[in-house]
């Protein structure tokens, strides 16, 4: 069964791109459209090549900050009209803003396509920045960080590890920005910000569903068209030190609970070994009978929860492993045998069964991701945005067909190696500890 | 404006034992849904019990008569697939989404599961350590605590008042005979329905389920009636969380049950109020006073009934100024009613995002079970865009001044009580608990 799996996901496409029509105007604006009929609807995607990695310190969290800045109107739609105007017409919207790119999305009805190219270009050509709307949106932006991460257990630790695993690189500092730049940031900044990493030729846009493409393309054209480039940005700086031994922090926080996360420093997104991350991942920590579930909360209750999370980015990733521990429970005891686990790995390796589940279970996983028009258009622009190009999107697959058990050991050892491990420990305050309820019942 | 709804063909069969089989062929990604639900959840719990239904689900698949839990476990994601299995008040849910090549062997382990569970007993006690262990770390959600403590104090001693995962005091007094009971009363081919959806072929579909479900047996049972619950009580619940820098924000009225005649209109009455981001809350709590990231409220509706709530969040400071901005805003809305711009506008968007919750195979089986759980019929899917369209102000408007928040509404409050209970006054009487208590 194995090997009939691995060649049938090597040799399949599970995105169809024959179909995707590409263009890119003189001003550097990339325009890819994708027709696909099986749902009267249309998934149109913009996204801007800049996230927190393009920000200095003193002006952390701009990026997110003028994500938010973008809805409160332009020179033809004006403030309160971008969101009224789509949802008029059967459309909603929203974005996102990460360490590497910042995407804006609108879903609707097939007819409202020109409306909402008419409103993305509208921004782009004129977005208004009033010092109303900034200290309004500054207000909002503080309730964010308040609900995500200065009163959210996981937020404050993974805000903590990100500042472990990186001592240079700008990915030091969390996408929402530290609460006193956001306080700090001002018109001017935002102004600058806009004309230098909104500029078509910072963007690329990805239009997905019911539409004819070469209509499409030249609706687009037309719209966007007088759009002035932008200058260069600056290049992100890469001065990242190695890291000669292992680095702890721990926060003290009114939890129930204690919990575990433990990060590393993994490779950049276009680096061949983040797909064999990807296998690793599902191996050690995806699914009930991956190895650190198995036995951290199943054999020997050491944990209630596990979550491994490895995410690609422009430059390189953090490997995440987030244990929550029951009241009462030895953080250093999961910390061991999750540690033991990952040596084990790196020694041993792992089973073609483990090689076999691990990329039905990646595959699955991509085919659920492509399985809405916005699911798609979004795969186009995260590949384009941190691989270079949109054809990459779907290929992965292809990889985790040729990973192979001395690929899986190889990664383990140069990214999961103790010296580069990162631990953050809650230490619940002020709870008081509760012994399980059977002395006997927590080790087998 | 939208185009309208079209469902794959749905073939549905009776077997001879009284499960109920539906099938719906779509084309779409190689990946096939197959959900078996039964009707009936947490709200059938014996008093004292709650989190039964939730643990007896998790249960069930930790071991049959034919394989261990981790055996089952392996099986399952070695094909690329993933049970999960849930419960809401009014439904139990078991399934899971494959490579539509192992649609075959995943049901025949859907089947294992839900007809054949050994519950072994250490694994019984290991997930209920578990699920109390999770209940705790649920306490440092302050969102999620203030749901919880609002569904206590709206329904009272209605079954519908404790959450699906259920209280710790209650969980830690399940015993495993309490599982096999609830099992065995619960889970019978009678009561449940098998979905499958996908790029499958129906006679083939069918004749799987018959193979694999056929033979399921298990006595019948009278079901259970949920009475209606009673309106919440007003007043003020303030949960005591002395560290917090922000405070969760729920005012709750009483609502409706699904099959209400008042369905639609409450629907596009609540968008208007506070769906999506134009919304009356969204512009006077977000965008004209920057009070939250966040604000919606919504009908959450239920078998036997329902509850209208606004929820948010917002700095302490801050807390009774968007409490008395919610309950405004409803109030005014009661009186007025929506402008025919906004109601237009609401129709438009609640029609039109209506094609892209149907886009996955996951997706179709969702709606599709929710229509047999509640006793719907598909015509709640395809004449959706009608049933939005006929709603007119005066509806609106009437369906808000029946349900909407008055000026003394119940008010859920989860922050540091010493700051904030004083400026809550004003809106009922005050209680303060720890949270522990939600537990």
């Amino acid at each position: 069964m194995g090997d009939a799996t691995v060649g049938s996901a090597a040799r399949e496409r599970v995105i169809d791109l024959e179909g995707v029509r590409a263009r890119q105007l003189p001003n550097g604006l990339r325009v890819r459209v994708l027709p696909e009929r099986s749902t009267p609807a249309v998934s149109y995607y913009t996204f801007f090549q800049v996230g927190s990695r393009n920000e200095r310190l003193g002006l952390t969290g701009i990026s997110h900050l003028f994500e938010h800045m973008m809805f409160n109107g332009a020179a033809k739609y004006g403030p309160k009209e971008f969101d009224r105007v789509l949802e008029a017409r059967g459309g909603h919207s929203n974005a996102y803003t990460s360490n590497d790119l910042t995407a804006y999305y609108e879903d609707f009805a097939a007819d409202a396509l020109e409306t909402v190219v008419d409103l993305e270009s509208d921004r782009m050509r004129s977005l208004r920045l009033t010092d109303e709307s900034l200290e309004q949106e500054r207000e909002v932006v503080k309730e964010e960080r308040r609900l995500r991460t200065d009163n959210s257990v996981f937020g404050l630790m993974e805000e903590q590890l990100e500042s472990l695993v990186f001592q240079a690189h700008p990915y030091r500092w969390p996408v929402i920005g530290w609460m006193e730049d956001i306080e700090r940031i001002g018109r001017a900044d935002c102004e600058a910000f806009f004309r230098t990493y909104y500029a078509p030729s910072n963007a690329a846009i990805y239009c997905v569903g019911d539409v004819d493409p070469e209509a499409t393309l030249d609706l687009v054209e037309r719209a966007y068209a007088d759009i002035p480039r932008g200058p260069p940005p600056s290049p992100v700086a890469q001065g990242e030190p190695p890291q000669r031994g292992e680095r702890r922090a721990r926060i003290r926080f009114p939890a129930q609970a204690p919990a575990l996360l433990a990060g590393w420093r993994g490779p950049p997104a276009r680096s061949p070994d983040a797909a064999i991350l990807d296998v690793l991942q599902v191996c050690l920590g995806v699914g009930e009978s991956s190895r650190l579930r198995k036995r951290l909360i199943l054999e020997e209750e050491l944990a209630v929860s596990v979550t491994l999370s490895w995410g690609w980015r422009a430059d390189p990733g953090v490997f995440f492993a987030f244990a929550e521990l029951a009241p009462g429970g030895s953080p250093a005891r999961a910390e061991e045998a999750m540690a033991e686990e990952i040596e084990l790995l790196t020694r041993r390796g792992v089973s073609a069964k483990e090689l076999a589940r691990a990329r039905a279970l990646l595959r699955s996983s991509a085919l659920h991701e492509l399985s809405t028009h916005h699911g798609v258009a979004h795969a186009l622009g995260q590949a384009e945005a941190l691989l270079g190009d949109w054809r990459e999107a779907g290929k992965t697959l292809a990889q985790y067909a040729q990973v192979t058990d001395a690929d899986v050991r190889r990664v383990a050892a140069e990214y999961l190696h103790p010296d580069r491990r990162c631990v953050v420990e809650l230490e619940p305050e002020g709870a008081r500890p509760r012994p399980p309820r059977r002395a006997g019942g927590r080790r087998r | 404006m939208s185009a309208p709804i079209r469902l794959p063909p749905i073939v549905r069969e009776r077997l001879p034992n009284g499960l109920g089989v539906v099938v719906a062929s779509r084309p779409g990604v190689p990946l096939a849904t197959a959900r078996l639900v039964f009707r009936g959840g947490a709200a059938l719990e014996p008093r004292g019990r709650s989190g039964l239904a939730h643990l007896t689900a998790l249960a069930a698949r930790r071991g049959t008569a034919r394989r261990t839990g981790p055996e089952i476990d392996l099986l399952v994601e070695s094909l690329g697939a993933d049970v999960g299995a849930g419960v809401d008040e009014d439904a139990t849910h078991v399934g899971l989404t494959a490579p539509v090549e192992a649609l075959p062997r995943c049901l025949e382990v859907l089947a294992d599961i839900a007809t054949g569970p050994t519950f072994p007993p250490a694994e019984v006690n290991r997930l209920r350590r578990r699920e109390i262990a999770a209940l705790a770390h649920d306490l440092d959600e302050p969102s999620v605590v203030a749901d919880r403590a609002m569904l206590r104090a709206a329904y009272g001693d209605h079954p519908y008042a404790h959450p699906p995962e259920g209280r710790a005091r209650d969980l830690a007094n399940v015993r495993r005979a309490d599982v096999l009971a609830y099992h065995a009363r619960q889970y019978r081919p009678g009561a449940a329905f098998l979905l499958v959806v996908g790029p499958v072929e129906v006679g083939e579909a069918l004749e799987l389920a018959r193979r694999r479900f056929g033979r399921w047996r298990a006595p019948e049972a009278d079901g259970v009636v949920v009475p209606p619950p009673s309106a919440p009580p007003p007043g003020v619940l303030v949960v005591d969380r002395p560290d917090l820098t922000q405070t969760q924000i729920r005012v709750a009225s009483q609502g409706f049950a699904r099959r209400s005649p008042d369905y639609y209109a409450g629907m596009v009455a609540s968008a208007v109020l506070g769906g999506g981001f134009t919304s009356r809350l969204m512009q006077a709590i977000r965008v004209e006073r920057g009070l939250s990231y966040g604000v919606r409220s919504r009908f959450a509706t239920s078998a036997a009934g329902g509850l209208f709530y606004v929820s948010s969040f917002t700095k302490i400071e801050t807390t009774a100024m968007l409490v008395q901005v919610a309950i405004d805003e409803a109030v005014r809305f009661a009186e007025q009613g929506p402008n025919a711009e906004e109601l237009d506008r609401m129709q438009n968007y609640l029609c039109g995002l209506h094609p892209l919750s149907l886009e996955t195979h996951d997706q179709v089986a969702e709606r599709l079970a929710d229509l047999a759980v509640f006793g719907l019929d598909e015509s709640e899917i395809t004449g959706f865009q009608d049933r939005v369209r006929a709603v007119d102000a005066e509806a609106c408007r009437d369906v808000a001044r029946r349900y909407f928040p008055g000026a003394k509404p119940l008010v859920v409050v989860v922050g540091p009580a010493k700051d904030v209970a004083k400026g809550l006054e004003r809106f009922g009487e005050v209680r303060v608990v720890p949270v522990r208590a939600v537990t």
